[in-house]
């Protein structure tokens, strides 16, 4: 039962990051009907970036709360700033190509994002140090939960709830929801498709950023490629809730965690991943909207 | 005799001549280029042609190489006999693994496939049955005999291989001229026009998916013969993704665009050994800047894939009320 409390914990931990990144892949899919395959390698950035701004700027000094918030904050921006530029270099000027090209473009620039980390930190894995966060535990009658960890769970459901009150309260979250259902009708009625898009890219990068930081933390090991595994899973993520739903991501990022940590806990570590996939290629066969996705008819 | 032959001839006969002309180091970039070419070709019928969008393409060519790998090094069979498997166990697979999600909309058929060639990939390094021998793939795969002639030497290898990549070509020109083509055409320019034609799409996709990885596993196989040795980082999904990218960068349903495609990818990278550190990172900016400016690839096909004469022959033909 312990082991059973214990992967659960584990698991909602790397669901909710999971969740983070998903809701960058599913935003933008909602949007522009494009896999955005550069935003997992914009999250691996983000961890190095983090890094980066910690060891140059906060080094040797003891880490006050005041200071983790600065950092967060500017990694954020800068990868938003990373996101709106991706975003205007290389799908912009795609967008009414065919939908392959797209792709290829993304592709593309996951590759450039992927090995500019690779040129400029160096092709080695880079740690993390331990003391960003306060180490301490807590022993739940048998079960250990780190500061980390809550810090995670916590921050990741603020910023969902934060997310979903932006989409469905506010004026420019109707303007995003009417863009994505369709682009045209909403620039008839008005919406500015370009911010529109705009926004998406930076409200997912700003997600992905601190899913990223939070990666960077927990799992503290940084590899150049690492941006493939944890973008590839949250995609699967937002594939199990239905692609293109903000709430499906969460849940899919969620349902994701808990699954990996338990195949990981119960059957095998090696196997995990290969399972990861053999469930995603199954809920594409049974049901590809996802679990919140809706049905849509084939325009013709 | 049009330009698009006269291209095709000369390109055909300085591939041909090309072994005599060089050294050691340069045909073996020979041989990759033509292998490299074969695969890209063969992703062509399933990307281009039908226009399936398969991003799990080193599946097949590494099935290819694996099989010929195992057979020969576990079971001792000759490097000849083990080809007719590496073409029929990839046809297997890939109408096993295709079937089901055949009738996937684009985006999620490709995210299927990335998904298969990441198990894929799995399975070889986990050494499935004991059988891939994990990380390290398989080492001392025997040379070709043909009736106790040995033909260990790296231009038998060349000649193998440019003579696969002229049964492709030859595949692809008869595929363009058939039936099956014709109705991949209708499927990748229509999809639902081409249902309502009676055409049976599930059975025309599946039929390319087979023809490609049939081809794909040959390549494969030549391809274990030319390193005498597979290892599962060759058939990753970072080497589908270039497949996928060399046929859409260099222009899908076009021959001169897959050549291209190829010589950027495989070629360039082995003349240029210094920028080998940053080379990803040039492809990554080519591929973008390529769509940008380009987005249907560099050389595309300008008329689908159904040649003029053939039309031509077509509009001949129907008057005297014959049907084909």
């Amino acid at each position: 039962m312990d082991i059973f409390l214990q992967q659960l914990i584990n698991g909602l931990t790397i669901g909710s990051l999971y969740a983070l990144v998903a809701l960058g892949y599913t935003m933008v899919y909602g949007v522009m009907k494009l896999i955005n395959f550069a935003h997992g390698d914009l999250v691996a950035f983000s961890a190095y970036v983090g890094l980066t701004i910690f060891t140059q700027f906060f080094g040797a000094s003891a880490v006050s709360f005041v200071n983790v918030i600065i950092i967060f904050l500017l990694t954020a921006i800068i990868i938003a700033f990373v996101g709106v530029l991706l975003e205007r270099l290389a799908y912009r000027p795609l967008r009414t190509a065919p939908r392959l090209s797209a792709v290829v473009s993304a592709l593309g620039a996951a590759l450039v994002i992927q090995n500019g980390i690779m040129l400029i930190w160096g092709p080695n894995m880079q740690i993390f140090p331990s003391d960003i966060l306060p180490s301490t535990t807590w022993n739940i009658s048998g079960v250990i939960m780190t500061f980390t960890q809550v810090c995670i769970l916590v921050l990741s459901a603020v910023l969902m709830i934060a997310l979903y009150f932006f989409i469905n309260k506010t004026k420019i979250g109707t303007a995003i929801r009417a863009t994505a259902i369709d682009q045209d009708a909403a620039k008839l009625m008005g919406i500015n498709v370009n911010r529109i898009i705009m926004i998406i890219f930076v409200v997912g990068s700003m997600l992905g950023a601190i899913g990223g930081l939070f990666i960077g933390i927990y799992y503290r090991s940084l590899t150049f490629d690492m941006g493939w595994v944890y973008g590839l899973n949250a995609f699967i993520a937002a594939i199990i809730g239905g692609i293109g739903s903000i709430p499906g991501a969460m849940i899919g990022g969620l349902l994701l965690g808990l699954f990996n940590a338990l195949i990981a806990g119960y059957i095998s570590t090696q196997w995990a991943e290969t399972l990861t996939f053999v469930l995603l290629i199954i809920i594409l066969i049974v049901r590809p909207t996802g679990i919140l996705g809706e049905k849509t008819a084939e325009k013709v | 005799m049009n330009k698009t032959t006269l291209i095709a001839t000369i390109f055909i006969l300085v591939m041909a001549v090309f072994p005599f002309t060089v050294d050691s180091a340069w045909l073996s970039i020979g041989i990759t280029f033509l292998v490299f070419a074969t695969v890209a070709f063969s992703q062509d019928i399933i990307l281009g042609r039908a226009g399936v969008f398969n991003m799990g393409h080193a599946i097949f060519f590494g099935i290819g190489a694996y099989t010929t790998a195992i057979l020969n090094v576990h079971f001792g069979l000759e490097i000849i006999a083990t080809i007719p498997f590496a073409i029929i166990f990839p046809v297997i697979v890939a109408v096993v693994l295709a079937g089901p999600i055949i009738h996937l909309r684009g985006d999620y058929l490709l995210v299927a496939t990335i998904g298969f060639n990441i198990i894929f990939e799995q399975v070889l390094s986990n050494d499935l049955f004991g059988l891939t021998g994990g990380p390290n793939g398989i080492f001392g795969i025997d040379v070709v005999r043909i009736f106790g002639y040995e033909l260990f030497s790296d231009k038998a290898i060349y000649y193998m291989a440019f003579g696969l990549l002229l049964i492709t070509l030859l595949i692809i020109r008869n595929l363009d001229n058939s039936r099956y083509g014709r109705a991949l055409y209708y499927i990748n320019k229509d999809e639902i026009a081409a249902k309502s034609m009676g055409i049976n799409i599930p059975y025309y996709k599946l039929f390319a998916f087979a023809l490609g990885a049939a081809i794909a596993g040959v390549a494969g196989s030549i391809f274990a013969i030319q390193y005498s040795a597979v290892s599962p980082e060759s058939f990753s999904f970072m080497q589908s993704v270039m497949f996928f990218a060399i046929v859409l960068v260099g222009g899908s349903a076009s021959l001169p665009g897959v050549i291209i495609g190829t010589f950027v990818m495989f070629v360039l990278p082995e003349l240029f050994t210094e920028f080998k550190e940053s080379r990803y990172l040039i492809f990554g900016a080519a591929m973008v800047l390529t769509m940008v400016l380009r987005p249907n690839g560099v050389w595309p096909a300008t008329f689908g894939n159904i040649p003029k004469y053939l039309k031509e022959k077509a509009l001949k033909v129907k008057p005297k009320g014959e049907t084909k």
